[in-house]
């Protein structure tokens, strides 16, 4: 599985410069307007995205038939794509945290205080589980239509785990559950978790739906 | 003979198309060649026989075993397709790190070598090499592996002669073990009749014969002959036949046989290409 991360890390260095600049860009537009919050989850999502392109590139040089004749199963082709989401989404998180805070420190004209610093680690925390979220999505719409259509999907790898929210969420509000700050404080806190178990989920349907394929 | 590799009543349907129970075998130390016209199923027997596509009936072993028992088997199978299926940013030193993790057999040193053999700089971008150094650059990978069975599929397809030859001359070095064997299909018919120790014709999904270069090239024969002695001709005899706009070609198995029945008739020996041209253009005694 190694030599499959690798591969994708390699392939998609070469677009890093362009990322880094789509997200110094949007840092610039975003952080003195928005604050930091909203830009942590853009940097998070967007790298997180990232795991599309990897797809794209395979497609192009036909990698998975190749990949196919390694000492390699269909599952260890469907792991390993979700162990560089997981990478893409802690890049992305950390970048996002970094350019934030030095555009906070550059706003407040001065070092942050305990209580901003533990609110952006907060929300990197959130902003890492929405994208592995969206990203563990995006992998099973990839791996059933194909990474063309895949790109044109992406907005149903948003609309999908967002829909599975607010269903839970009106669930809990019919079995009368009052969503406290607490309680949501918690969920945040424990977002990281959810996105794990989601991602086993999305990875599980993913291995039966690419055992079924031909390459 | 220790068959490497068996293939046993092979099958697979497409909307269109049956690859209908292909059977053949490679044995140790040689190197059994794939021909057929495009669309004929050469791909398709070799994208079954790697599990790439499920097979709808039939098994394929190598040593004995099958592919999905076992992923150690995949370590002794080299394959080169038709293109390189690594990203054109990607180098060839990229390339042997990505390899070096998937094979536990990978030998860095045997790799850096085929690179300075095949004068591979090592860190160029994939996409500035030319078609036979991207080739050459697959070749290296897959037998940097040390693998014991090599399967090429359209190998050395585009290529020009001078790259080919130098590629055939690593394959035949390849299999000077005798222990390693080689499953090569192409529609180049003159490289595998300069390398091949066995054909095995396939057409139209179906498998026309399995034989040895050999038998091919002396036994068979081609008639060439006027109306008149072409009816004369036992049907039994006619493998396929073909009419040019004065004459009647004929293959035919016993090419000695022929010329001893037929004296008024010439005889001309079969290539491979001759062999694969009356079987796919010409037609067949009913």
């Amino acid at each position: 599985m190694k030599s499959l991360v690798l591969k994708d890390l390699y392939n998609i260095g070469h677009n890093a410069k362009t990322m880094l600049f789509i997200l110094a860009v949007l840092a610039v537009a975003f952080i003195p307007t928005s604050g930091a919050s909203g830009y942590i989850f853009i940097s998070a999502v967007l790298c997180g995205m990232m795991i599309v392109t990897t797809f794209a590139f395979d497609d192009q040089s036909k990698w998975t038939r190749y990949a196919m004749i390694m000492p390699l199963s269909k599952k260890d082709l469907v792991a390993a794509k979700f162990v560089v989401l997981a990478i893409f989404c802690t890049i992305g998180t950390l970048l996002g945290l970094a350019l934030s805070a030095v555009g906070m420190f550059i706003a407040e004209k001065g070092p942050l205080d305990f209580a901003a610093i533990g609110e952006l680690l907060f929300l990197a925390l959130a902003a890492w589980a929405v994208s592995f979220i969206i990203g563990g999505m995006a992998i099973l719409l990839v791996l059933r239509y194909g990474a063309e259509k895949g790109r044109v999907l992406l907005l149903v790898s948003f609309l999908i785990p967002a829909s599975v929210c607010f269903g839970v969420y009106q669930l809990l509000v019919l079995l009368g559950v009052v969503m406290t700050d607490r309680l949501i404080f918690g969920l945040l806190c424990g977002s990281p978790a959810i996105a794990f178990l989601w991602c086993y989920v999305m990875y599980q349907i993913s291995c039966r739906i690419f055992a079924r394929q031909e390459l | 003979m220790d068959a490497i590799l068996q293939v046993d009543n092979l099958t697979k349907h497409y909307a269109g198309f049956l690859l209908d129970h292909v059977s053949f075998s490679v044995p140790k130390g040689t190197i059994m060649g794939l021909i057929g016209e495009n669309g004929a199923g050469k791909s398709t027997t070799i994208n079954a026989i790697l599990d790439l596509v499920h097979k709808d009936d039939g098994t394929v072993t190598f040593w004995g075993q099958e592919l999905s028992s076992s992923k150690q088997l995949k370590e002794d199978i080299g394959v080169v397709f038709d293109g390189i299926n690594f990203y054109e940013t990607l180098t060839p030193a990229k390339v042997g790190k990505i390899s070096r993790a998937a094979y536990k057999q990978w030998d860095g040193y045997l790799y850096q070598d085929f690179l300075k053999r095949f004068c591979l700089p090592a860190d160029k971008e994939i996409k500035t090499l030319s078609k036979g150094m991207k080739m050459k650059l697959c070749i290296a990978a897959a037998l940097s592996h040390k693998p014991k069975l090599l399967i090429l599929d359209e190998a050395t397809g585009g290529l020009d002669p001078v790259m080919r030859d130098d590629i055939l001359d690593v394959f035949l070095e390849f299999v000077q073990d005798e222990n390693h064997s080689i499953l090569m299909s192409s529609h180049i018919t003159t490289d595998l009749e300069k390398v091949a120790d066995y054909i095995t014709f396939i057409h139209q999904g179906k498998m026309l014969f399995c034989k040895t270069k050999d038998e091919l090239r002396y036994q068979y024969g081609i008639i060439r002959c006027g109306a008149d002695l072409f009816s004369q001709i036992d049907k039994t005899e006619i493998l396929a036949y073909r009419k040019d706009d004065y004459q009647w070609n004929v293959l035919v198995a016993d090419k000695e046989k022929a010329a001893g029945k037929y004296k008024n008739a010439i005889v001309d020996n079969a290539t491979v290409d001759d062999i694969l041209l009356l079987y796919v253009k010409g037609e067949q005694v009913k």
